[in-house]
């Protein structure tokens, strides 16, 4: 036997195998049971840009998520054209350290993005994200506007609702999502955090997923997949979201929450809003789903 | 005119002067857009501050100097000095009119005066007209026949046609070849709308534009010669210009190249020029096998043609425009406005907006959510090609007064940020037989998301609904709140019911006055 023929047999023995093991479908649910406690990591400070590092620290760091030569996509609300300190779009100074961090982690390149409800070229301005990533001065940091060519349908095999929807593809062929979510009142979903922000990486008409908004987020959840939540809970607003506008309906709390899982990040985000996790009807789909942990006595907190 | 081994023709000059005049226009033209800062950054305007034409209707219109529009008494004083310049170097629509000649090649000579004069009488009337109460003049003004052809059809066609190659070279073409293609698209997208755009009146526009363009197969430059008439104003005082073009002599003995070349009809047979019709192309110039044509400070030949207006005729056009104003007041328009017609922030009172408003399509243009649309018929023949808003198609960004500063007239006025934020151009109302949660029971309330008012004008009430299935849901019917609603329409444009929305807006409550909604009331 010389060494060709080793490896072509060694080859084809392998695809036999795995042609016959048996496949299981496992119940999420069983799943879920089975799971360690989800770990999520809280932090306060003031320094936005500092907070960021603090509080992934408790998760293993950035490196835990991102490996040397990740594409990245780090996806901020930036939805409105609002000012930082009316609290309806993601602090630049968080999506900034984020996308530094992926930076130094070794990301090959980080993309930043939103689908915005108002134009565009106004939310990146206004937001100040865009002039966050282009003040890193690093060609490997991205902030571009959405270009519609981009748009790509996706089977989502597990919808309940939804079967199919256009997704963005550069949220799709990353290696790492990281959602970086702002925390505020809604009118229909009550609070908008880290699933309902998935909503920006959707083509299509979007206001028709509002008619089943809960198990509509959670379909999408089981396609568009973080690995790693941050949600901005630097300032809440209280009243009037997802837009805002009057500095009175924010409130100032200095917050950040980090965890893996996307579920309890919502769930425990909820929770300074003075709401339990099931009052936000995406949390209870998705959790449902075995998306993630919503319960919070199985949520390890950690304050970074 | 030396240049170090090259010497130019005289017609070359104004060819570059041309050119050089047209990218400034074109230029500004792209520039006419948000650019990251909410003040414009370019005066894009300046080019209809520059016309006297306009300047005088805006001003007779509205009855006040129109302080915006002073810098037109500059391109008159040059007039009076250098000619009719503005129109053989500056005017746009005439370099686009030179430089489509090819295409439209002129069928007979081009020594024919006959009807010139028809411009002449088009300008008296069009000017007593607009003093009377019917302002036309911005239909036909050069400037903006030409920007509304450029933004209403030819800028967004050219968006659609580069961007359906770059989509076809970017979904099919292999990587090799998108690394060429995409740098060269991001480079194009500068020059293009940044998302795709759309407009009413975008054929008509543009199908306007052709046939001025095509009126030259006729003769050439047919509508300068005859129609246009901003060129007539400038004809009148360039009749009195200090510098002028002269030189055929009876030494030139059968030769009329001059005559043959002139493509205004401006050279007689004596090779005398008409000083009013010259617009200074200087193609005689250099064409003149003897050198004999200067451009000089010159007082006027003698045999100058004047310009021969038919007293009957200045009196019929003077008279139409007085008396065609009064039909206006028997229209339905006089007593009910269309309530769907909402004009944008800041418009002034209907009858000085329309006085005001040159049609040019700036505000449109430069709308950055493309909710300007040009009207048709709605605020009557007077009111074709004004800015409404229509917010199916899109709606008023809130942070947004792009559109007062782009307008050159100030029929839109400059608003400040916080002023335009408290500008009613109109109200939301609901129909509860479409809208979702009133008449399916279906959750929904996208308008009360997008509402932005920070004390939203859209609110709810907590409600149970029986649905489609029968079944009895919690669920949250949305309610206009009229002191708070401003008419941005973006509820109308997000509504997302296909077809018509379910939120409408309309011009009910609009901050300014409107002095022809039922009048005489109950």
């Amino acid at each position: 036997m010389d060494r060709r023929q080793f490896i072509r047999d060694v080859f084809l023995w392998s695809v036999g195998a795995t042609l016959t093991i048996p496949r299981f479908n496992i119940l999420p649910e069983v799943l879920a049971a089975e799971k360690p406690r989800s770990l999520l990591s809280l932090a306060k400070g003031e320094d936005y840009f500092a907070l960021v590092a603090r509080v992934l620290t408790p998760l293993g760091g950035m490196k835990n998520f991102v490996r040397p030569g990740d594409r990245v996509v780090v996806k901020p609300n930036i939805g409105w054209d609002r000012s930082p300190e009316q609290g309806a779009t993601t602090h630049p100074l968080v999506v900034k350290a984020l996308v530094v961090q992926a930076l130094e982690a070794g990301a090959s390149k980080v993309f930043v993005f939103d689908r915005t409800c108002n134009e565009q070229r106004r939310c990146y301005a206004n937001s100040g994200v865009e002039k966050a990533i282009v003040e890193i001065g690093d060609s490997r940091a991205v902030i571009e506007h959405i270009d519609p060519r981009k748009f790509i349908p996706v089977d989502i095999a597990k919808g309940k609702s939804i079967t199919k929807w256009e997704i963005y593809k550069d949220a799709l062929d990353c290696d790492c999502y990281i959602n970086v979510p702002v925390a505020k009142h809604h009118g229909l979903s009550r609070l908008t955090l880290g699933l309902k922000n998935s909503m920006g990486v959707l083509g299509g008409n979007r206001g028709s997923l509002h008619q089943n908004i809960g198990q509509n987020l959670a379909d999408l959840a089981t396609v568009i997949r973080p690995k790693l939540t941050v949600i901005d809970a630097t300032r809440i607003l209280l009243r009037s979201g997802p837009q805002g506008g009057d500095i009175k309906d924010v409130k100032k709390i200095d917050t950040l929450i980090a965890s893996a899982d996307p579920v309890a990040a919502d769930a425990y985000a909820t929770t300074l809003f003075e709401l339990k996790p099931d009052a936000i009807a995406s949390t209870v789909a998705a959790y449902s789903m075995g998306l993630g942990e919503m319960d919070l006595a199985r949520i390890q907190v950690v304050t970074a | 005119m030396h240049l170090p081994g090259i010497r130019f023709s005289s017609s070359v000059w104004r060819r570059i002067g041309q050119s050089l005049f047209f990218a400034l226009f074109l230029f500004l033209f792209i520039k006419t857009d948000y650019a990251g800062v909410d003040e414009l950054t370019w005066a894009v305007n300046l080019l209809f501050r520059l016309d006297p034409l306009l300047a005088f209707s805006a001003i007779l219109a509205g009855k006040t100097v129109v302080a915006l529009m002073l810098p037109a008494l500059v391109t008159l004083v040059l007039t009076l000095v250098f000619g009719r310049f503005f129109c053989g170097w500056i005017c746009p629509l005439g370099s686009l009119i030179d430089g489509s000649r090819h295409l439209f090649p002129p069928e007979r000579n081009n020594f024919d005066p006959g009807r010139r004069q028809l411009k002449y009488y088009l300008l008296i009337f069009l000017l007593s007209s607009t003093l009377f109460g019917l302002p036309l003049t911005g239909l036909i003004d050069p400037f903006s026949l030409l920007i509304r052809g450029f933004t209403f059809a030819v800028h967004p066609a050219l968006d659609y046609a580069t961007t359906s190659f770059f989509t076809w070279t970017y979904q099919h073409a292999p990587a090799w070849l998108n690394a060429l293609t995409e740098p060269v698209y991001a480079l194009l997208k500068h020059m293009l709308p940044f998302a795709a755009k759309v407009y009413g009146l975008s054929v008509f526009s543009l199908l306007l534009l052709l046939a001025v363009l095509g009126l030259s197969s006729l003769e050439s430059r047919f509508f300068c010669r005859k129609i246009c008439p901003l060129g007539a104003l400038l004809a009148i005082f360039s009749r009195f210009s200090l510098f002028r073009l002269a030189g055929g002599t009876p030494e030139c003995s059968k030769c009329r190249q001059c005559r043959n070349v002139c493509r205004m009809g401006a050279i007689d047979a004596e090779r005398t020029v008409t000083s009013a019709e010259c617009i200074l192309c200087l193609d005689c110039m250099a064409h003149c096998p003897g050198s004999r044509i200067h451009y000089s400070l010159k007082r006027q030949a003698a045999g100058e043609q004047a310009i021969d207006l038919s007293r009957r005729a200045v009196i019929t056009s003077l008279t139409a425009g007085v008396l065609v104003p009064l039909i206006l007041p028997t229209r339905l328009l006089a007593r009910f406005a269309d309530p769907l017609l909402v004009r944008p922030p800041g418009a002034l009172p209907e009858t000085a907006f329309l006085g005001r408003c040159v049609r040019c399509g700036e505000c449109m243009k430069v709308c950055i959510g493309n909710a300007l649309q040009p009207a048709w018929l709605e605020a009557g023949l007077e009111g074709i090609f004004t800015p409404r808003l229509i917010g199916r198609i899109g709606y008023c960004e809130y942070n947004c007064t792009l559109c007062g500063q782009a307008c050159p007239t100030g029929a839109i006025r400059r608003l400040t940020r916080d002023e335009k934020q408290v500008t009613v151009i109109g109200r939301a109302y609901f129909d509860k037989n479409r809208c979702l949660p009133y008449a399916k029971g279906v959750p929904c309330i996208v308008c009360e998301e997008h509402c932005p008012t920070p004390d939203k004008a859209i609110k709810f009430r907590e409600a149970k609904a029986l649905n489609s299935k029968g079944e009895l849901v919690e669920l949250r019917k949305p309610y206009v709140i009229e002191e708070l609603c401003i008419g941005c329409g973006i509820c109308e444009n997000r509504c997302p019911l296909n077809g018509g929305a379910a939120v409408i807006v309309t011009a009910e409550g609009e901050s300014r006055q409107r002095n022809s909604i039922t009048k005489d009331g109950y």
